[in-house]
């Protein structure tokens, strides 16, 4: 197993090496300046040519590109990521402020989607084919379907403006007020766990009609183990297999698929800076905020392993 | 996303508007003339020195945080650092030399409070006494000086080091009077003072700031010299490196201590205006809270003055979002996209104001190369375009039709242009002549929000009668930059927000050595006229420039002015002190003398 992780970090790490060039690359192949791009946001007056060049050498933008590379590098793994051009923050702590807000909308989505779609996908295979199969697989289907804009703003007005139980938006951090925080991080995350919750609820109910036609549940079934035993104890387990992925993939997917829920309920996460930062052509976040997705990516992949192995036994005795 | 950045810059301009409205009355203007004593509490009140109840029915009540949304985060907080999102808040913490009256016209005093020109380059200005910044140092003649020497060290990265290049140096007189020299005649020396380089910082604040960029940059130099230094194979080379080094050395002895306890100010802003940081948390929201000793309340025998314990300005990008907390009640106030006016307009709960904003929105021309370079092309587009069925249709009646760059209520309009009129007849006979009669097909782009592409395919229709086709394509401001940088395009849709100081925006559109001019507007006789407005001291002479200017760029149709946005204000019926028509009266006069109040002290 030691061997396995070594050999999965190394791999990473070459990965990553690749992925930096590209990164680096491809950001420096967008059109448009990012530093009169940030002239022009400002909206005010006149900026000669010359103040302009002062702020190209001061982000470094004047030097050549492999070393600017190298000092990316370095100044990466140094902790210096340097400042963004288009807010001005240094953008570390800028991303070290958001990840815990983005990790906070992950976690709340994931419980959404795993109380509304595991019990929907059990139910649904148990049932399977029956009228209410049917109601929940439509209703998982509009889950996926529904346009994360639409549900938003839908929600904003009948919770908020109607019904005054949640704020309309904003993001309280847990350390300002527990209930501030629950209350503000209630609809997005709600949001983004229904989308969630129909693909898993779809997942899981195929994933157990598999398991149950195994011939050991049928064993069981043999042994005089109740319904709920036979379930619980045999079937349930195998069939997470396909939570444990999809959870891993929807954070490796979080930065950018949260965007449209942090800019509608005004949550500053890392997916609305990514985005913004793309947008902007703003190189030093747009570097950091890749590298970081690329390096959770990676990790996150590795956990899953890991986790296979103590779901599936048979993954363990593969390695 | 940058097109909703560009549209909540724009969205937040206009909130900045509601603080720099204008419409000042004579009478106003001739109190307030340059070298005249203003002080408040003295005998010679200016109009907009009224907190009777004509003003005002209800008396002001101290309490409350005020809530506003905003559609970006403030970014950097000294304004002369880039980028500033927010000159709303900003505009709360500092204050600038001089105001803008109701015609964009900088005579209103504020921490200066008269300034007289002895001769083309030399200016005295008196200063406000008794003002104390955030952090308890003194605004005076040592304070200013500090600061106007800040902007020009290249090392402190201020971009408004452009604004004031013809500064020659500041001289303190005395305690409260600094003379101004310049290089050449300052002519725009007055109207940039009432804008960013005029936003007066503590000089405790800004040599801390000075010192820990001067620390950081010795540093960097000091490793870089320790490394020659210690290079054995160049002996010469690493001789001289240990001479730098000792140098470096000891100016950073000498900067050191005061970087210690220095604060960066791009994050702790040390203003002197009615409110100061409380705290912030980026993307998210900025709170404010009421300056106890801010110095224009007892002035006035007001003391209670600002009312609001504070000002939490809370970022909400999505503008449905922003009147979704409105009708919440989770906000106080907003500025509303045109679209949403009808939305609020008869709702008994809300305040709903409507006023006209100094920006621009207008088609840029390429004139180096293309059909556009021809004369005749630009009439043909110009002429095609209804220009009140685009405000009609496009803005739903909330703007004013232009005629050329200055906004119709600013000094230097020309009130003697018209827009240019609507006559697709004439287009098609231009564009004969100019050898398209058989149809022409442009090429061009504008900003990717959703009102640009309404105004566009708009114009789109109304150029397609003509047998014009304009195929633009939707970019962010980033995406503009590279077919700007090589003129790919014939015609753009393009908006100017914040039109104060004429220079600046004449100088940004059509001086062929501005960075901004991105049509090549090359027209001899309009530069001509921009060096003479810039170096022009003398006000009416100065007024006639612009006039001639305006003129000039019309008559060559440089390019095609469509109008001049209103914005739509939307406050709750709790707020009190809101007097639209003094604000559209007396301006900036009035704006940052009449602070607001809640009914019973709260939201």
């Amino acid at each position: 197993m030691k061997q396995y992780i070594i050999q999965r970090i190394s791999y990473s790490l070459v990965i990553l090496f690749f992925v930096s060039i590209l990164i680096f690359v491809l950001g420096r192949a967008l059109p448009g300046d990012p530093v009169q791009s940030a002239v022009m946001s400002t909206g005010m007056g006149v900026v000669s040519d010359d103040v302009i060049d002062d702020f190209k050498v001061q982000f470094g933008l004047d030097k050549p590109l492999h070393i600017q590379y190298l000092l990316w590098i370095r100044g990466f793994i140094s902790g210096e990521w340097g400042r963004s051009i288009a807010t001005g923050e240094e953008v570390l702590p800028m991303f070290m402020h958001r990840l815990p807000i983005t990790l906070e909308l992950f976690l709340g989505s994931v419980f959404w989607s795993c109380i509304i779609g595991i019990p929907f996908g059990i139910i649904s295979a148990l049932r399977r084919n029956s009228w209410l199969d049917v109601t929940l697989t439509t209703g998982a289907i509009i889950g996926v379907s529904i346009p994360v804009f639409w549900e938003g703003i839908i929600m904003i007005y009948l919770f908020a403006v109607i019904m005054h139980i949640f704020p309309p938006s904003g993001y309280v951090p847990f350390s300002e007020s527990i209930q501030g925080n629950l209350l503000s991080m209630a609809m997005p995350t709600f949001i983004m766990g229904t989308q969630g919750a129909g693909l898993l609820g779809r997942y899981v109910r195929s994933s157990l009609l598999e398991v149950l036609g195994h011939d050991y549940i049928r064993t069981a079934h043999a042994k005089g183990l109740k319904e709920r035993a036979v379930i619980v104890r045999h079937a349930l387990k195998p069939a997470m297999i396909p939570v444990v992925t999809i959870a891993g993939l929807a954070w490796g997917y979080v930065v950018a698929g949260s965007f449209i829920v942090e800019y509608m309920f005004a949550i500053p996460g890392l997916g609305r800076m990514g985005v913004n930062a793309i947008f902007s052509n703003d190189f030093p976040v747009i570097q950091a905020t890749l590298v970081m997705v690329a390096i959770n990516i990676l990790i996150v992949n590795l956990i899953v392993d890991l986790i296979y192995g103590y779901i599936d036994p048979r993954v363990r005795v593969q390695q | 996303m940058n097109y909703l950045k560009r549209l909540l810059t724009i969205t937040g301009i206009l909130f900045m508007m509601i603080l720099a409205i204008t419409h000042l009355p004579d009478a106003m203007a001739q109190e307030a003339k340059p070298g005249q004593n203003v002080n408040p509490g003295q005998n010679t009140q200016p109009g907009w020195m009224d907190w009777s109840e004509t003003y005002c029915p209800d008396k002001p009540v101290r309490g409350g945080y005020l809530r506003l949304a905003w559609p970006l985060y403030i970014g950097v907080m000294n304004p002369n650092h880039m980028p500033v999102l927010d000159w709303m808040t900003m505009s709360q913490m500092y204050e600038k030399l001089i105001l803008l009256d109701a015609n964009y016209q900088p005579t209103i005093p504020w921490l200066a409070r008269s300034w007289q020109a002895i001769d083309d380059t030399t200016m005295v200005m008196k200063l406000r006494e008794g003002v104390v910044f955030h952090d308890g140092s003194p605004f005076n003649a040592r304070s200013l000086k500090y600061q106007m020497d800040w902007i020009m060290d290249k090392d402190n990265a201020a971009w408004t080091r452009s604004w004031i290049e013809p500064l020659e140096s500041v001289e303190v007189v005395d305690d409260y009077t600094v003379k101004w020299h310049f290089k050449r005649p300052w002519g725009s020396f007055l109207g940039t003072m009432a804008s960013v380089p005029g936003f007066m910082i503590s000089a405790k604040a800004l040599e801390g700031d000075a010192a820990l960029t001067k620390v950081k940059r010795i540093e960097r130099e000091i490793v870089s010299a320790r490394r020659k230094a210690a290079d054995n194979k160049h002996i010469e080379k690493a001789h001289e490196a240990k001479k730098k080094l000792d140098e470096l050395e000891k100016q950073l002895e000498a900067f050191a201590p005061i970087a210690k306890t220095a604060k960066p100010l791009d994050t702790n802003p040390v203003g002197s205006g009615p409110y100061m940081l409380e705290s912030f948390s980026t993307d998210n929201h900025i709170t404010l809270k009421r300056n106890p000793n801010w110095w224009f309340g007892p002035s006035i025998g007001m003391p209670d003055m600002p009312y609001f314990d504070g000002i939490k300005v809370s970022v909400i990008p999505d503008p449905s979002v922003r009147l979704a907390n409105l009708k919440a009640g989770a906000i106080d106030s907003i500025i509303l996209d045109a679209i949403q006016y009808r939305l609020v307009k008869d709702d008994p709960n809300f305040n709903v104001a409507t006023f006209p904003i100094n920006w621009l929105v207008f088609l840029t021309f390429n004139h180096a190369k293309g059909p556009c370079a021809d004369i005749r092309v630009r009439q043909a587009i110009s002429h095609a375009i209804d220009r009140k069925a685009l405000v009609m249709g496009t803005q739903f009646g909330l703007g004013r039709t232009a005629s050329c760059m200055y906004p119709d209520d600013h000094w230097a309009h020309n009130p003697d242009l018209q827009p240019v009129s609507y006559d697709p007849e004439l287009s098609k006979k231009l564009l004969a002549e100019a050898g398209y009669a058989n149809g022409l097909t442009l090429t061009g782009f504008t900003i990717n929000l959703p009102e640009a592409q309404a105004f566009a395919k708009a114009i789109m229709a109304m150029l397609d009668k003509v047998g014009i086709t304009w195929k633009p394509v939707f970019l962010s401001i980033t995406g503009m930059i590279e077919p700007f940088r090589n003129l790919d395009f014939d015609v753009v849709g393009n908006l100017y927000p914040w039109i104060q100081e004429p220079d600046h925006i004449a100088t940004l559109l059509y001086d062929p050595a501005s960075p901004f001019n991105n049509g090549r507007s090359h027209n001899k006789k309009a530069i001509e006229l921009i060096l003479e407005g810039r170096e022009t001291l003398d006000e009416t002479k100065r007024t006639k420039i612009y006039f001639d200017l305006e003129k000039t760029l019309y008559s060559n149709y440089e390019d095609a002015w469509l109008w001049w946005p209103n914005a739509v204000l939307a406050s709750s019926r709790n707020i009190r002190g809101y007097n639209l028509d003094m604000l559209l009266k007396y301006g900036e006069g009035y704006v940052f003398s009449h602070p607001q109040w809640f009914k019973d002290g709260r939201p």
